[in-house]
């Protein structure tokens, strides 16, 4: 049996700032002043321990520090110095994801102080922790904090609008320039040149609680869960037709069944389990049980593990019309600034609502298929490469599915109460003018 | 810059489109058909790979001439 | 060409004086009605790039390159219309009058005109040199005022130039303005879609725009008198109503300083 792990979400809730110093001690800040060529030893833990970035894209959290430590250090006129700005992304805005906001409300001191340790370690003089909703009680635990003296660098909540790419690192920096909560194109990406034309660290919450308790009790401790290659906890939420939906905490490496196990088990007979989130892949159950939660197992698999989420499917829907519905969100997600991405996505969308409600023709299957093609990469974000991910993985995992509906049209399953979370309501997706050119058969 | 100036090769050169900046133009894709296609909307679909000596002079001139300055001849990091 | 036709310079033969500058004052006006072709070539395909316009043989790239090439001859074309107007000592326009507005001793308002015209002219080309160095909104900002540059050439044109009553000189003119405001209403009505107003607005504006160029010029240059009501240094109309010429308010005038100041 699973023992359940409870690095960042202790099972008593710790909302005040006594009862995390009385639990955890105070932030350690290293105080040690070090050279132009040597980097601040918190760096060099979260190398050492492995840590990847908890927020989707997986990037190790050590070697960003040490970029944005190394850009503050040359970044000045005539390679003088210059002050980083760390920004916290609690923005949430994957629908099937919870444990931000459950993070910043159980244990928002733990990710204030990883805050304000990467903020030494990287010579920030500005932090920003960016969430979409319940800002005021975050600013209260930062006033607290200020009282008591533990943050070192002033620390600014900012409260982010709605949509799903809001909270994509560049479209931050955006948003604090006041250049508008959009991504941009990189190069030059937020470490080299950001907020301010500062170089900014963006780090997702949950890494960031991380490195605080790597900060206090070392890389090796941290190497203890998980596996060699994918080492540490991981929050999941996990959701769908399970007896228990909700927020996890799991070492890496944990099977796919165990986990589902915990969360009390399917409560009707399982289909498939979309893994990753919207960016992610479907995987058949009960095949995909076998398969441990690390971002390689699952890529292998077809899927992702994204920012923790899984999302059980039952036997009662259609995929493709959930799939369908997803794709038709973030169709409307898109910041309309790239072409291929505000054309592709509606076009996508039309192309799945046809192959999911209707019966699709040969002519439909390739132009969807040469859709995926023709956004994957196209854009300034990754919606349009994850959006092509997720179709992409359908059209493979529900092949069975997609020549019952080729042949015979729509299965009755898309009749059920739709299971994937979608924020309600969803905004319409502007319709590209009508082009000739966008019909299949131009394309011949 | 080709090889007969100085009996080097040139630096591998990538082309590569700011899709923010990009509005579907075309010029690009009218003066550098051998790279650069159009996509069923009008923006610019590129062949990946660096750029063959021989048409890098071309493809500086298609960097030249985007309205929006969109299109990029970048070096390998 | 300009010697030879009706209507335009004096037609008794001993009154025709030919004075030391004036091979420089025919370059001046030469070089002034060839810049202002330039400037609206230059216009008509700029708008006609913002349109996107194209055809089987006139590719998208052809517009701009022309567009580029006409914008670079019309600077060439007003240096030397600047320099031979600067060197021509007869209305005695110092250097600083061509970049300087509304310091000019000759006609100072029309000439002002023309100090602005060249400046953004200046400021175009050098910012448009210098792109790849500017942020791409940078660019644009300031090539927007190409939409100012035009119009206010175009006036410095009719208000400064000798010829304005020249019948093919005014055709010519108006050749230009009916161009370019034909085009810049084709940019009105198929550009920016998501604003209404402001396209309506430019729309009104373009056509009020028209309407009172055309009542200015009809009260102003075209009629008599025009180069007292200009500016024109009292030194200069004296000189031109001295014994070469009779009468100065018939519109037919009869001496070279006379047709260059009526």
């Amino acid at each position: 049996m699973l023992s359940p792990v409870s690095r960042l979400l202790p099972e008593i809730p710790r909302l005040t700032l006594d009862e995390h110093l009385s639990a955890y001690g105070p932030p350690p800040f290293a105080d040690v002043a070090y050279d132009a060529a040597g980097l601040a030893p918190l760096i060099v833990a979260v190398e050492q321990s492995g840590l990847v970035g908890r927020g989707g894209a997986g990037f190790p959290a050590g070697r960003k520090m040490r970029a944005v430590a190394e850009a503050g250090r040359r970044g000045g006129p005539f390679h003088s110095q210059v002050g980083t700005v760390v920004i916290a992304n609690g923005a949430e805005s994957e629908p099937g994801s919870g444990k931000d906001r459950l993070l910043l409300r159980r244990a928002p001191h733990l990710v204030l102080d990883g805050i304000v340790l990467a903020a030494e370690a990287v010579g920030a003089t500005r932090a920003y922790l960016c969430v979409h909703d319940d800002p005021a009680a975050l600013r209260d635990a930062v006033t607290s904090r200020e009282r008591a003296g533990l943050n070192r660098v002033p620390v600014q909540v900012v409260e982010v609008p709605g949509g799903y790419v809001a909270s994509q690192e560049t479209a931050l920096v955006g948003l604090l320039n006041g250049t508008g909560s959009r991504p941009a194109f990189v190069p030059p990406r937020p470490s080299e040149r950001g907020v301010r034309r500062h170089p900014t660290l963006v780090q997702n919450v949950e890494t960031l609680a991380n490195i605080a308790l790597i900060a206090r009790n070392g890389p090796e401790w941290f190497r203890e869960a998980g596996t060699p290659f994918a080492p540490g906890t991981t929050l999941v939420t996990v959701s769908g037709t399970v007896a228990r939906p909700g927020v996890y905490e799991v070492a890496l490496g944990t099977t796919i069944a165990a986990l589902l196990d915990r969360a009390g088990g399917p409560v009707e007979p399982p289909q498939a389990v979309l893994a990753g989130g919207y960016f992610g892949g479907w995987l058949k159950l009960p095949a995909a049980g076998e398969v441990p939660l690390t971002d390689r197992a699952l890529r292998a698999a077809g899927a992702t593990l994204g920012p923790g989420v899984l999302i059980v499917l039952p036997q009662s829907s259609c995929p493709l019309a959930e799939t369908a519905r997803v794709t038709g969100y973030l169709a409307s997600q898109s910041a309309g600034q790239c072409g291929p991405c505000s054309n592709g996505l509606p076009a996508l969308a039309d192309a799945l609502g046809h192959v999911a409600f209707g019966r699709p023709a040969d002519d439909m299957l390739r132009w969807t298929h040469q859709l995926l093609g023709l956004v994957s990469g196209r854009g300034a974000c990754h919606l349009p490469d994850g959006t092509a991910g997720l179709v992409g993985s359908a059209l493979t995992t529900f092949a069975d599915d997609l020549r019952y509906h080729a042949s015979r049209g729509p299965c009755g399953r898309a009749a059920r109460l739709p299971v994937l979370p979608l924020p309600v309501p969803p905004a319409p997706p502007a319709p590209p003018a009508p082009d000739p050119r966008t019909r299949p058969e131009a394309l011949a | 810059m080709s090889r007969a100036e100085n009996g080097r090769r040139p630096r591998p050169r990538t082309l590569k489109v700011n899709p923010v900046a990009c509005q579907g133009h075309g010029m690009c894709i009218e003066l550098l058909p051998e790279l650069i296609a159009a996509d069923p909307w009008g923006y610019p679909l590129i062949a990946p790979g660096p750029v063959p000596d021989e048409l890098l002079p071309l493809a500086q001139r298609a960097v030249n001439s985007c309205p929006t300055l969109a299109l990029l001849l970048t070096s390998p990091e | 060409m300009i010697v030879s036709l009706p209507g335009a310079l004096p037609t008794h033969a001993e009154a025709v004086v030919v004075n030391s500058t004036s091979p420089l004052w025919y370059v001046t006006r030469a070089t002034g009605l060839v810049a202002m072709v330039l400037l609206t070539i230059s216009m008509a395909c700029g708008l006609l790039s913002s349109v996107g316009y194209q055809r089987p043989g006139l590719p998208r790239f052809v517009t701009l390159g022309l567009h580029r090439n006409a914008s670079l001859l019309a600077v060439a074309f007003t240096a030397v219309h600047v320099v031979t107007t600067v060197t021509d000592g007869y209305a005695h326009i110092p250097v600083q009058d061509v970049f300087i507005p509304f310091i000019a001793a000759y006609r100072p308002l029309w000439l002002s005109l023309g100090a602005i015209a060249s400046d953004l002219l200046i400021t175009l080309t050098i910012t448009s040199l210098l792109r790849s160095r500017m942020t791409y909104r940078t660019w644009r900002a300031v090539h927007w005022t190409a939409y100012a540059c035009w119009p206010v050439a175009l006036l410095h044109g009719l208000g400064t130039g000798s010829d304005t009553r020249v019948r093919w000189v005014l055709l010519l003119t108006l050749l230009c303005v009916a161009a370019v405001t034909a085009l810049a209403g084709w940019r009105l009505a198929v550009g920016w879609p998501g604003r209404p107003v402001a396209r309506v607005a430019g729309a009104v504006a373009l056509v009020l725009a028209l309407i009172a160029a055309g009542a200015w010029l009809s009260a102003g240059p075209l009629k008599a008198g025009w180069a007292r009501r200009a500016g024109t240094p009292p030194a200069l109309l004296n000189h031109a109503a001295g014994p070469l010429v009779p009468r100065v308010d018939q519109g037919a005038p009869v001496g070279h300083r006379a047709a260059r100041d009526a």
